[in-house]
């Protein structure tokens, strides 16, 4: 079954477009990868599924229903949520009271909320700083933390902008591991990523986006092979 | 402090347990204190902590820098003041309605600055506040302008009044604390420290930001309804922004996003603002000094300082023990 | 012909509007915070040049020069010490960085108001004109010599800083800056030195206005509120950090006022610019002449 679907989608700062007429659907249960250069538009794309954007034209569809300009709150609560490439974490409070915050805020009742974290913290290798306050913790657990927050109750897809970004490798083995072990548990993905080697390993089906459109989207070796895709790359490239 | 004593609710323990500490101390201090002077300016230090907990809900937990608290105050004043000179209405129904009043219009203030952060949000309020005081002032025939409208008294007593205030102050504590620890607390904490972040994690950032307005200038209005009827006259000078910026100085020195921090701050700032009137009115100049330098040196003010000391000086006592 | 001399008038204000205005502009440009210390400026410079003129017998026309250098220098030893912790990264995570901002720059203002209150008192000072002449009429329009004098100096200074924003080597660092941190920093520019140059030229040009407007005025500590007021209207309509944006809403206002004054409500005319302020944030915070930054 497509789990989120969008038609059309397209969005433009000023004279460019950011995003040109994107179809893009996520099947349930799969684990979809969006690759593309820098300022190819995914982050964009993203912003407008999570609801923090609306499009110019176009619609998303989540469920087989029609959710374009809903407020993020109300996708999240349909189970819609998303990460930032940037992290955002309440630095403030401690990273437990983040996770029970995330629970409450997803509708779970304190003691549930509690018990889920402290599982949370544990399998993904936080509980050792769990009384910190979470601007005290490093970048890669600040994003860990994050999965926490997303999966403390857990989402019907997740949107993941960059997760592996400037992320220590044994972390990001952490977070493949949590992606896919709640992949194998039937939970869906759309995964944002420059790092090829993860996208191979960890999608079954990957979209590339150049210039703010689709240029190709299947299985993910298929589209790491495509040359349009290559094209692509190489052409960022020459830019830099 | 880097175990469990950080975690939200132990913090927050510990802070309402100190704060009650002060209030009983306030409650018994009419055994010692009995000049009606002295218990006066109690009275009117406990005004501002009042104000101070209300500035500090949606500036120090909520996250949204008002400059408007003594404008909610005015306000909150001005209603029963108005109700009786003009209707003859009881103080039983005009400090309800001042009180219902603020939080309507604090309720609308927020739904409107909504999108607005930091400086906007800022020069929002602090427009919102002027303008009021502006349109009160000029408004002669309705408010009797600058010259103050007179407020008929709830009590003749000053003890009567002092424990009113007390009461009041216990009350509104409780209050602060019990919606802290309860999930609205938190994603007030969240929207602080991440507004995006929460409403990606699901919480109604609307809902919570209008709601902290609403509760926050609610509190202000019934400081300023209450301190209307004892001081029995209400003007314009109430909302002053000086006024604002004696809260912001307590609750900054104080400690803000703390229950304790607020309260402590007005009452020491305010006590020792009238001794300093004695010593050549320079309290103006020490204070707003003190809020620059605790802003820039010593963040968490005054009770952050003591609760951080507490917390580490704990584990030192235990490993002297053994 | 009232409706010339009002215009005229109120360009006239508006000039003096600018002067004070553009220093809090070119601040909010680069570090995206409102200055509420902005009217003390303005009452530092009033106060330098009436007491230099009147206590030390200077001449008035020396007198402003050092009450622009009066201006730069608190602009300067402001940024130094208090807005270090905005970009240098310090304690980045624990700092609430806008909300500092605005605690420590009201803090200041309640500072310096009250110092001067203590130390000079709270009575309105006379300042000396700089050229003594009652008010004439050109045409329809009232004027009075020392109104006029200042204007002029304001007009010529606002040419001179534009001039110097768009040609000089540091105008240019200034606006690198104030378009990109990061890059100017990349690119070698000393943004550090390139704020306190702005707070100094903020400092300088809020302390010109005051001094100019001095006899006119009657400076008293809290005599900065006003003008104050005025400066947060006009970068709001400006668009938030505009220089330009700042010089023309500056005109705008104080033609606008003036006819309010008159012809709507004397009483409300400085409610009006505040109103114009919420209004413009709510509906259009980019400003009415700003462009719209978004970010996620
Ligand atoms: N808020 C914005 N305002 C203006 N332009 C933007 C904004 N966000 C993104 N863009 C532009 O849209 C394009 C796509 O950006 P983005 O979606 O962030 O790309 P990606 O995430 O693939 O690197 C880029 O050219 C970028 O400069
Ligand atoms: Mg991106």
């Amino acid at each position: 079954m497509t789990l989120l679907r969008t038609e059309g989608l397209a969005k433009h700062f000023g004279g460019v477009a950011a995003v040109d007429d994107l179809a893009l659907a996520v099947e349930e249960g799969e684990i979809l990868g969006l690759i593309g250069p820098n300022g190819s538009g995914k982050t964009t794309a993203l912003n407008m599924l999570s609801g923090f954007l609306v499009p110019d034209r176009g619609s998303v569809w989540f469920a087989d229903e029609n959710v374009t300009g809903k407020k993020p709150v109300a996708l999240a609560r349909r189970g819609l949520l998303r990460m930032f490439q940037t992290t955002r974490v309440f630095v403030r409070i401690s990273a437990f009271d983040n996770l029970l915050t995330a629970g409450l805020a997803r509708g779970l009742d304190e003691a549930e909320a509690r018990e889920r974290a402290r599982v949370l913290l544990e399998e993904l290798t936080l509980t050792p700083v769990m009384y910190l306050d979470a601007g005290q913790l490093s970048g890669g657990q600040r994003k860990l933390l994050e999965f926490g927050m997303c999966f403390i109750a857990p989402p019907r897809l997740a949107l993941l902008d960059e997760p592996f970004a400037a992320v220590h490798p044994v972390m990001r083995e952490t977070m493949a591991r949590f992606i896919r072990r709640r992949n194998e548990e039937g939970h869906t993905f759309l995964v944002v990523s420059h790092d090829m080697p993860i996208v191979v390993e960890l999608c079954d089906r990957a979209a590339c986006m150049n210039a703010g459109r689709l240029i190709a989207i299947g299985a993910t070796r298929d589209v790491l092979q495509d040359p349009v895709v290559i094209e692509a790359y190489l052409g960022s490239e020459s830019h830099v | 402090m880097s175990d469990a004593r950080n975690l939200w609710s132990h913090r927050l323990a510990v802070d309402f347990r100190a704060a009650l500490v002060v209030v009983a101390v306030l409650a018994a201090a009419p055994i010692v204190v009995t000049s009606p002077y002295t218990l006066g300016i109690l009275i009117v230090s406990m005004y501002f902590a009042l104000l101070a907990m209300g500035w500090n809900l949606l500036a120090g937990f909520a996250g949204q820098f008002s400059l408007a608290p003594a404008a909610f105050a005015m306000l909150g004043a001005y209603v029963p003041g108005l109700l009786d000179y003009h209707w003859h209405v009881s103080l039983a129904v005009g400090i309800p309605a001042g009180i219902v009043g603020t939080a309507i219009v604090g309720w609308l203030l927020g739904r409107v600055v909504l999108r607005l952060r930091g400086p906007y949000l800022a020069l929002t309020t602090l427009s919102f506040a002027e303008i009021a005081r502006v349109v009160i002032s000029n408004s002669y025939d309705f408010t009797r302008g600058a010259q103050g409208l007179n407020v008929p008294t709830l009590m003749q007593s000053r003890v009567g009044y002092y424990y009113l205030f007390v009461a009041v102050v216990l009350v509104v504590l409780a209050g602060l604390f019990f919606v802290m620890r309860s999930a609205i607390g938190r994603f007030w904490l969240a929207i602080r420290d991440d507004e995006t972040g929460a409403e990606s994690r699901g919480i109604d950032v609307v809902r919570y930001k209008t709601l902290a307005f609403a509760l926050s200038c609610a509190i202000c209005g019934l400081a300023g309804a209450l301190y209307g009827t004892f001081s029995q006259l209400v003007s314009p000078e109430l909302g002053l922004l000086l006024q604002t910026g004696i809260v912001i100085a307590m609750v900054v020195i104080g400690g803000i996003g703390t229950l304790t921090g607020p309260l402590v701050g007005a009452l020491l700032v305010y006590l020792a603002s009238e001794w300093m009137r004695g010593l050549g009115n320079v309290q103006m100049i020490v204070f707003s000094a003190l809020v620059i330098i605790f802003a820039r040196f010593f963040r968490e003010g005054l009770w952050g300082l003591v609760a951080r000391r507490r917390v580490r000086a704990l584990p030192r006592a235990a490993a002297g023990a053994r | 012909m009232l409706v010339v001399d009002l215009f005229v008038n109120g360009l006239i204000v508006g000039l003096f509007y600018a002067l004070m205005a553009v220093g809090l502009a070119m601040i909010f440009g680069v570090l995206k915070i409102v200055n509420f210390a902005h009217g003390e400026f303005y009452m530092i410079g009033a106060y330098t040049y009436v007491l230099v003129a009147l206590k030390l017998g200077v001449s008035p026309w020396a007198a402003l020069p050092l009450a622009a250098i009066a201006g730069a220098l608190v602009g300067w030893l402001v940024e130094r010490s208090l807005m270090r912790p905005l970009y240098a990264g310090y304690g980045s995570w624990s700092i609430m960085k806008d909300e500092y901002a605005v605690v420590v720059t009201f803090g200041l203002s309640l500072f310096l108001i009250n110092l001067v209150d203590k130390v000079v008192g709270p009575y309105p000072y006379r300042g000396p004109a700089l050229v003594e002449t009652s008010r004439f009429a050109i045409g329809p329009v009232m004027l009075n010599g020392q109104k006029l004098i200042a204007a002029g100096v304001s007009a010529a200074l606002l040419i001179g800083l534009a001039l110097f924003i768009k040609r000089s080597l540091w105008g240019r660092q200034i606006q690198a800056v104030a378009q990109n941190r990061l890059g100017a920093s990349l690119a070698g520019i000393d943004a550090t030195r390139t704020t306190s140059l702005i707070f100094a030229i903020s400092g300088l040009l809020a302390a010109l206005s005051g001094a100019l407007l001095a006899p006119v005025i009657n400076p008293s500590p809290d005599v900065g509120g006003f003008p104050a007021v005025k400066s947060y209207v006009i970068v709001v309509l400006g668009g938030m950090g505009s220089v330009w944006g700042a010089m023309i809403a500056s005109l705008l206002l104080g033609v606008l006022e003036s006819f309010f004054a008159v012809y709507v409500s004397y009483d409300y005319r400085d409610a009006f610019g505040l109103l114009i302020l919420m209004l413009v944030l709510i509906f259009r915070p980019q400003g009415l002449l700003g462009e719209k930054v978004r970010e996620l």
